[in-house]
């Protein structure tokens, strides 16, 4: 049953990236080019977060009652660099947005088929 | 010891981050200090290589966690060349777009050159850095200021390149967080030693897809040739100084990144056919692609991706003769293709199209910048007097060596494909006739841009005439990238001495 729902989680983020990346690829309106770019991140961030996934392990602290739990412990890195890729997330996701106001204020459109005076 | 890595990181982080308020004391200070801290940086990363060259790679670890566990910084022969080109060609953009445009004014300039020095500082933490999340993070830093210096000028298409190049950038680098994701379920480790060391018992099928989401990832950076959409426009829309950070900055950094995977972390001996395959397709398509623009920027942009192919293809070679060459073609890029950017930015500056055809006769109404725009062209060429010759020449006898007579056919002809389009644009410059209607406006270069062009030049002919003053330092960066075992004693060991 555990197993069966490990394998489920690592399906859910391989699907929400796959989900994205389907976004990206077919949309033809700029913010949800921009909310699929944020849904690949929230599978990636899913998929790392697994990785270091222990069945019933506890927090990776030496605290008082929990000194030899060192075998139970989640891995703690997968955590940080979650942390750290959610905040990138967030600082390109402003960018995006941002270029994406100033795309709206000169073409009066959305539309990514509608803004080409560049090659696509 | 004059100073540590780290400061070649951290002092750029924090200039960014202090510029807006020194901007309150005095305007001024705004453009002066981003050159003070460029200047500091050139002096640090040249003082470090010199003391590396002596003492051997240091290797910095930072806040005390010893090599497997916390992030290291490594200062090699290889990472500290690449670190020096970036700084000096930092500095030298700093000085060219001291007072690019009278029009860029408190507002804007502040933002450039914030930007300026973050672009410069992640460019810095991609090759010093020894662990691949860390490099991860400084390859999201120069892009998102990439994104940002590209959509510079408010005009209408700048947003658009910028956008192209977010979209590109960012599922790029989600692919690189998932290759990341692979080797850590893997192998338990970020280090790139520890990863070096441990790959002999990853699964080969892991190896082959980690491998293939890391080059999906950096390869944008490195303009390898499906990924290299945004290069073109994001080089025509950003500012001229810009567009030659992007050729000696980002580009340095992304084919460092490329590198460091293929030829350390990552022991698939097939890796070196793909990349000269690779390496010749971005080339062809990129140099019979720039034959056909009408645009200045877009040209040098397509000129910039061919180069890179060329770099590739001599790194595929993976012998010693062939990373020589390969990291010549770097060094040699990095110091003509942003002297083609500052003087034809400077050529086509009062132009609204930037076009090839409006630079007609051009040559006597500014002829110390056309001068030196023939200067770049006969350079990059390859034309025996200058710096470029004695890269491509290095190319065709390490692929001569090897028997590779494909990869040297190829190399000859599309050498001629260039000679064609950069002489065409000289003859307009020299011997066309200035026509009013047609031709631009000429502009006289501000006194900082002649000393960067000329700073510039002078590299040119330094390296043509006396290769010997480059060669020396190019074969210890070549032996230190190809001595994988040595690259993981060096940062392991410094674990070990702090446990005891």
């Amino acid at each position: 049953m555990y197993k069966f729902l490990e394998y489920g989680v690592y399906g859910a983020s391989i699907l929400l990236i796959l989900i994205g990346l389907y976004a990206v690829l077919t949309k033809k309106s700029l913010i949800k080019i921009v909310i699929g770019l944020s849904i690949i991140d929230g599978g990636i961030h899913l998929l790392l977060i697994t990785i270091g996934y222990l069945r019933q392990g506890t927090a990776p602290i030496f605290s008082p009652g929990f000194e030899n739990a060192a075998a139970k412990m989640v891995d703690p890195v997968p955590q940080a660099l979650v942390l750290t890729a959610i905040v990138i997330g967030f600082g390109v996701t402003a960018v995006a947005l941002s270029l994406v106001i100033r795309l709206y204020r000169h073409h009066r459109t959305l539309q990514i088929d509608e803004i080409k005076s560049l090659k696509w | 010891m004059v100073g540590s890595p780290v400061l070649l990181i951290a002092v750029p982080l924090l200039a960014a981050f202090v510029i807006p308020l020194i901007g309150m004391i005095w305007k001024e200070l705004v453009r002066i200090v981003p050159g003070l801290v460029l200047a500091y940086m050139l002096v640090l990363s040249v003082t470090l290589l010199v003391e590396v060259n002596q003492n051997g790679t240091i290797v910095e670890t930072i806040a005390g966690w010893k090599a497997p566990w916390g992030i290291n910084l490594v200062y090699s022969n290889l990472t500290g060349l690449l670190a020096t080109i970036i700084t000096t060609l930092g500095f030298l953009v700093w000085m060219f777009s001291y007072r690019f445009k009278r029009n860029v004014d408190f507002e804007p300039a502040k933002k450039y050159f914030i930007f300026l020095m973050m672009l410069v500082a992640g460019a810095t933490g991609i090759v010093i850095t020894g662990d691949i999340f860390n490099q991860f993070v400084f390859i999201e830093i120069t892009g998102i200021s990439a994104y940002a210096l590209t959509a510079f000028y408010t005009g209408r298409n700048s947003a658009e390149a910028a956008f192209k190049y977010l979209m590109m950038g960012s599922l790029a680098s989600s692919f690189l967080l998932i290759a990341i994701a692979i080797i850590y379920s893997q192998l338990g480790t970020l280090n790139m030693a520890e990863i070096a060391s441990k790959m002999h018992t990853m699964d080969p099928v892991f190896k082959v897809i980690a491998l293939i989401f890391f080059i999906t990832g950096i390869g944008i950076e490195a303009e390898i040739f499906p990924l290299n959409g945004w290069a073109p426009d994001a080089y025509t829309e950003a500012p001229g100084p810009i567009g030659a950070a992007f050729a000696g900055v980002v580009v340095k950094a992304g084919i460092y990144a490329v590198i460091r995977m293929v030829f350390t972390l990552f022991d698939i001996p097939a890796a070196h056919d793909f990349l000269i395959t690779i390496g010749l397709i971005t080339l062809i398509v990129a140099e019979s692609t720039a034959l056909r623009q009408e645009k200045l920027k877009r040209m040098l942009a397509y000129s910039s991706i061919g180069q890179m192919g060329l770099v590739l293809v001599a790194f595929g070679i993976g012998t010693h003769a062939g990373v020589f060459a390969a990291l010549f073609l770097m060094l040699n890029h990095a110091v003509i293709k942003p002297l083609l950017f500052f003087s034809g930015s400077y050529l086509v500056f009062n132009s609204k199209e930037k076009r090839i055809s409006e630079v007609n006769g051009l040559g006597k109404f500014m002829p110390y910048t056309a001068g030196l725009f023939a200067l770049g062209s006969f350079a990059i060429v390859g034309l025996p007097p200058f710096a470029g010759f004695w890269s491509k020449l290095s190319v065709l006898t390490a692929a001569a060596d090897e028997g590779l007579l494909l990869v040297i056919a190829l190399v000859l002809i599309v050498s001629v494909i260039e000679i064609v389009y950069y002489f065409r644009v000289v003859n307009r410059i020299f011997f066309q006739e200035y026509n009013k209607e047609e031709s631009v406006v000429p502009h006289k270069p501000r006194f900082n841009a002649i000393i960067a062009m000329t700073v510039l030049a002078i590299l040119i002919l330094v390296i043509g005439f006396y290769p010997d003053a480059v060669t020396g330092m190019l074969h210890s960066a070549s032996s230190d990238l190809l001595d994988k075992s040595g690259y993981i004693d060096n940062v392991l060991q410094v674990g070990q001495s702090l446990i005891r």
